[in-house]
């Protein structure tokens, strides 16, 4: 081997902690880089091989009542290659405890095989008997623990219907299975999709020989947003409410949404890791460099050109940097697997494609490779300027300035001579200290943000429910009721509180802009909303106009004072302006609110509740389980505890995080002490000669890493809040509104992790100064 | 060899130093040369411009016709690669190389090396190749020093006060396998030192002070290092 590479490698041998830390940094990054890009194109591929599969609907229309002839008549028209017709509506569901409330949507599905939104059989088989049999989706079936053969009860109509399930079924348009938009987690056990063939669903519901739902599939996508503005006018008469786009589609929205945020993560995380390892290499390469200045000289004066001696010290980059970026991207190549079939199961794909693309191995070697060939460059570029003949003359000392604190004579007397010691330290090699404090801010912020990540969920659901929602119970009515009802109910319960509500869902446009929400309708002066406006004083609703949540008008780019078009999804209704009287805070989802005779008058025909919110003691759902009418009655307590669940599952991403955090903090403030213990072994060795014992000399680098680690975190906490709010800025989106008020836990939890990584860094470097031979250190001045 | 007015000024801040003034002398190839003068003279620097690792401020250097003082950084590289062997009065060895080793990282690059196993050999270290500087002993880390700047089969092999850091008794067989060399390998050998008596080994003697060359003449009869005292 040649002599330059046999004395790098030797070199390396010597480093193994420094560049094993190092490298730790860079099996980091490009495990997460290849790992999350595989995954986002192995899930893309999944996805879109799955739509294929079963054909998934371009448009999904729903209208009133359109007969099957009507159906048929589109086909031929433009751009649609297929429509079908299918009844879908939500009943519930009889279930053994009479006081759980399930739901269901009951689907219909034609006798042929070429279907729109085909089903993917995963157990059992299809239906055979009309009359009799059901399919069951998977989630709902695995939740409730339904199996094929067994019996379900919907209730259509106020009837129960005996279904056998002869199938366990998962369909692309519920891949991710929600209720709608306004849940904002699925609750498999609590609302499910059953399919029933087409004459059943049309008995039942009665619809004759007409559908209630229209699925498209078009010849191109290109012409969905055209096909969708022609079918609202050719479909008006049979009374259209609504029409979703695939794009629109929630189950299809979650998952572009998490495959979205997945691929931001895939180059933002890998970028900040690679950043620091280059960092690191030329900090330390350049201390190599000075320290090697004579063997540098030595090397030019033997006939060594500069390319050749740059090329050493960028090949020790280099080599950290391919080794790491190999491990990483292999690990990381297998997790993707792995990481593909978790989100399969979660998302509840039947099939998977998981293929490893090279493509990202190679790029994660040559990215990793760019990075450190530049660090080392970087570090490396003393190497020209060292002169041989000047290299073998001792480097004159540096002359000792007084540093300003010994100038203020009163403060600088009452410093003991140790604490000297460190303060001069500090101020003499002031890079060095940078370096090290920036790397610990570094870490504390990264730590910040993860820790903040934590209690930001739980805050937002804290001040959503509790704070914003205020009802102990959220009760749906199947079907709209008058008012009467709010007395019925409080015969049956004792109720502290209780107020009608309507709810509805319309289209809101604002300029080119528009979206599809629930508006709800509740008294002024209602108890159940704290209505926060964004001066951040408590309103209540405007007996006229209408107020929107945060996000919603952020959406819509609609100011206060703005006019908005209201469109209703009920047939033949006009549409309506309306001015946005206030914008209120809200954390979760998407809402406008409005004063409840306002909105009966302005958007409705009639005068009928949808629902009821209710403060009550009493057994609620026990007493209004099987109430007729009612369709759900959902608990401030049954939230908290879904979402309780969720975090459960975060915990092992967040723990992810916070040991990447680790690796981090351990590798910067690892190096960094080394690389100062090294070139302070003269230092320390004189202090040893003078007699200091190594204890003595531990508690010199303990209170200098104090110091560091205490400016670290002080100058972390900017750093890290505005890497919050860029997080916020990044992953908010129309479910979530990440604004939260940083608490104090934060900023302990987040200090003391610090704290601990920083210790661990130093307690690997405890043994260097053991070893520290002093009467070598002084001898080898002159090697 | 031939050097013409030969100067080298550093500039320091309002002051000029002139390090080295004028110097003009001829070598003939095979000759043993000894740098003379008190510290602070000049050697080092005149030693280092012969060598091609410092440039000067004027003069010419002729080696084998060739003008050394016209190379741009490139071809001074290849003139210390293929024609110059330094020896530093520190030795300077890589620390984590062995003493062989050493050696092959300068004869590596260079275009006819001689054996290495024979010059270390014939430096005495035969039996040492494999260790490394910090196993050695100071004479024996100049020894390799000294083999690696041989190794090379320079036309010229500079010694910076390779007896600087050692006692006498080393410093004698330094100066005495420095000789042998001179003769068995015939090459041109310059050594600097402040010590008056190792002059009388040298061939000719270069005697200088305050960044002159006060003195330059042949000694009619070296003397064997063996019987130099000081
Ligand atoms: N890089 C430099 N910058 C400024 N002055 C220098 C530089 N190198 C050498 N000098 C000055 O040039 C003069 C000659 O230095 P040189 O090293 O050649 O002396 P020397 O004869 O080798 O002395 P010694 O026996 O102590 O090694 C000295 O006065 C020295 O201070
Ligand atoms: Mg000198």
């Amino acid at each position: 081997m040649n002599k330059l590479n046999l004395r790098l490698m030797r070199l390396i041998k010597s480093s193994k902690g420094q560049f094993l830390a190092i490298m730790a940094v860079i099996i980091v990054g490009l495990l997460v880089y290849t790992a999350l890009n595989m995954a986002v194109v192995n899930l893309k591929n999944t996805v879109d091989y799955y739509y294929d599969l079963t054909n998934f609907a371009d448009l999904y229309v729903q209208v009133v009542k359109i007969p099957a002839k009507s159906i048929k008549d589109l086909e031929s028209k433009q751009s649609i290659v297929k429509a079908q017709g299918r009844i879908v509506y939500d009943v519930p569901l009889k279930v053994e405890d009479e006081d759980e409330k399930v739901n269901v949507r009951v689907i219909s599905v034609p006798d042929s095989s070429e279907n729109i939104n085909s089903l993917y059989i995963v157990d059992g088989e299809a239906i055979s008997n009309k009359a009799k049999d059901a399919l069951v989706i998977e989630q709902f079936a695995k939740a409730r623990n339904i199996k094929v053969g067994e019996t379900i009860i919907p209730q259509i109509g106020g009837k129960q219907y005996e279904l056998t399930v002869r199938g366990i079924v998962a369909s692309p348009e519920f891949v991710y299975l929600m209720e709608d938009e306004q849940s904002l987690l699925p609750q498999p056990d609590k609302f499910g999709v059953i399919y029933v063939s087409d004459e059943f669903a049309r008995q039942s519901f009665g619809l004759n020989d007409g559908h209630n739902e229209v699925l498209i599939n078009l010849k191109s996508e290109k012409d969905i947003d055209k096909a969708k503005e022609r079918l609202e006018e050719e479909l008006d008469k049979f009374g259209v409410k609504r029409i979703i786009t695939k794009e629109e589609q929630l189950s299809n929205r979650m998952i572009s949404e998490e495959i979205n945020q997945l691929k931001n993560s895939s180059n933002t995380v890998p970028l900040i890791f690679l950043g620091v390892a280059a960092i690191i290499l030329a900090v330390m390469i350049s201390r190599m460099v000075r320290n090697d200045r004579t063997s540098i000289g030595v090397l030019k004066a033997l006939g060594y050109n500069n390319i050749q001696i740059l090329f050493h010290y960028i090949k020790y980059s280099l080599f950290i940097g391919i080794m790491g970026s190999i491990i990483g991207t292999f690990t990381g190549m297998i997790l993707s697997g792995y990481m593909t079939k978790m989100y399969i199961r979660f998302f509840n794909i039947p099939m998977l494609q998981v293929n490893f693309y090279y493509k990202y191995m190679f790029l994660a070697v040559l990215i990793s490779s760019i990075f450190c060939i530049l660090a080392g460059l970087w570090g490396g570029r003393g190497v020209l300027k060292i002169l041989p003949a000047e290299s073998m003359r001792p480097e004159t000392p540096k002359v000792g300035k007084r540093i300003l604190l010994e100038r203020i004579n009163i403060i600088w007397q009452r410093i003991t001579f140790s604490w000297k010691m460190v303060i001069r330290n500090i101020f003499r090699s002031k890079k060095r200290f940078i370096f090290i404090i920036l790397g610990i801010a570094l870490t504390f912020s990264m730590t910040f943000l993860t820790m903040h990540q934590w209690d930001a969920f739980a805050t937002i659901f804290n001040t959503h429910y509790g704070e914003f929602q205020r009802m102990d119970y959220n009760i749906n009515f199947s079907k709209p009721l008058n008012d009467n009802v709010v007395k019925d109910i409080q015969h049956l319960v004792e109720a502290e509180e209780i107020e009608a509500k309507v709810e509805y869902p319309f289209e809101i446009i604002y300029g080119w802009k528009s979206e599809v929400v629930n508006i709800i309708g509740v008294k002024s002066k209602t108890k159940f909303y704290g209505f926060i406006n964004q001066e951040g004083t408590e309103i209540e609703l405007p007996k006229e106009g209408i107020v929107f949540s945060e996000n919603l008008a952020k959406f819509l780019g609609v100011k206060k004072g703005d006019r908005v078009k209201i469109k209703s999804f009920i047939p033949e209704r006009e549409d309506v302006y309306m001015e946005v009287k206030d914008i209120i805070k809200q954390s979760l989802g998407m809402n406008a609110y409005m004063d409840i005779d306002y909105m009966t008058d302005k958007l409705l025909d009639n005068e009928l509740a949808t629902g009821v919110y209710l403060n009550s003691k009493d057994d609620v759902k026990e007493k209004l389980g099987n109430v007729k009418n009612i369709s759900s009655v959902q608990s401030l307590d049954d939230l908290k505890s879904i979402f309780q669940q969720f975090l459960q599952l975060s915990i092992f991403s967040i723990g992810i995080l916070v040991i990447f955090s680790g690796v981090l903090g351990f590798a910067i403030v690892y190096n960094a002490t080394t690389m100062s213990i090294n070139e302070r072994r003269l230092e320390f060795s004189s202090l040893r000669v003078m007699g200091f014992s190594k204890k003595e000399i531990y508690r010199i680098i303990t209170k200098e890493n104090t110091i560091m680690t205490v400016l670290g975190i002080l100058i972390g906490m900017p750093i890290g809040r505005i890497m919050i709010r860029s997080v916020e800025e990044v992953f908010s989106n129309e479910l979530y509104t990440l604004h939260t008020p940083i608490s104090l836990k934060s900023y302990i939890w987040a200090s003391a992790l610090t704290i601990i990584f920083v210790a661990l860094a130093q307690l690997s470097t405890l043994r260097k100064i053991n070893k520290l031979d002093f009467m070598e250190a002084l001898k080898s001045r002159i090697s | 060899m031939k050097v013409r007015d030969l100067s080298k000024h550093y500039q320091m801040g309002e002051v000029i130093v002139k390090a080295l003034k004028d110097a003009t002398f001829e070598i003939n190839e095979g000759e043993f040369v000894v740098i003379l003068g008190p510290s602070g003279s000049g050697k080092s620097t005149l030693l280092n411009i012969l060598g091609g690792m410092d440039k000067p401020t004027k003069g010419q250097i002729y080696m084998r016709e060739e003008e050394i003082t016209k190379y741009d950084d490139k071809q001074l590289t290849k003139y210390r690669r293929d024609k110059i062997g330094f020896v530093f009065q520190f030795y300077n060895l890589m620390a984590n190389l062995t003493a062989i080793e050493n050696v092959e990282l300068a004869t590596e690059i260079c275009k006819n090396p001689l054996n290495i196993d024979e010059v270390l050999e014939n430096v005495g270290l035969g039996n040492r190749k494999n260790h490394f500087p910090s196993q050695m002993s100071g004479g024996e880390q100049q020894r390799v020093a000294i083999a690696r700047a041989v190794a090379k089969n320079p036309l010229l092999l500079l010694c910076d006060e390779p007896t600087g850091a050692l006692d006498y008794k080393t410093g004698i067989s330094i100066l005495s396998l420095l000789s042998k060399i001179n003769k068995d390998y015939k090459k041109t050998v310059m050594v600097i030192t402040h010590n008056a008596p190792i002059a009388k080994m040298a061939d000719r003697v270069l005697k200088m002070r305050s960044g002159e060359i006060i003195d330059d003449y042949m000694n009619e009869k070296p003397i064997d290092p063996e019987g130099i005292e000081w």
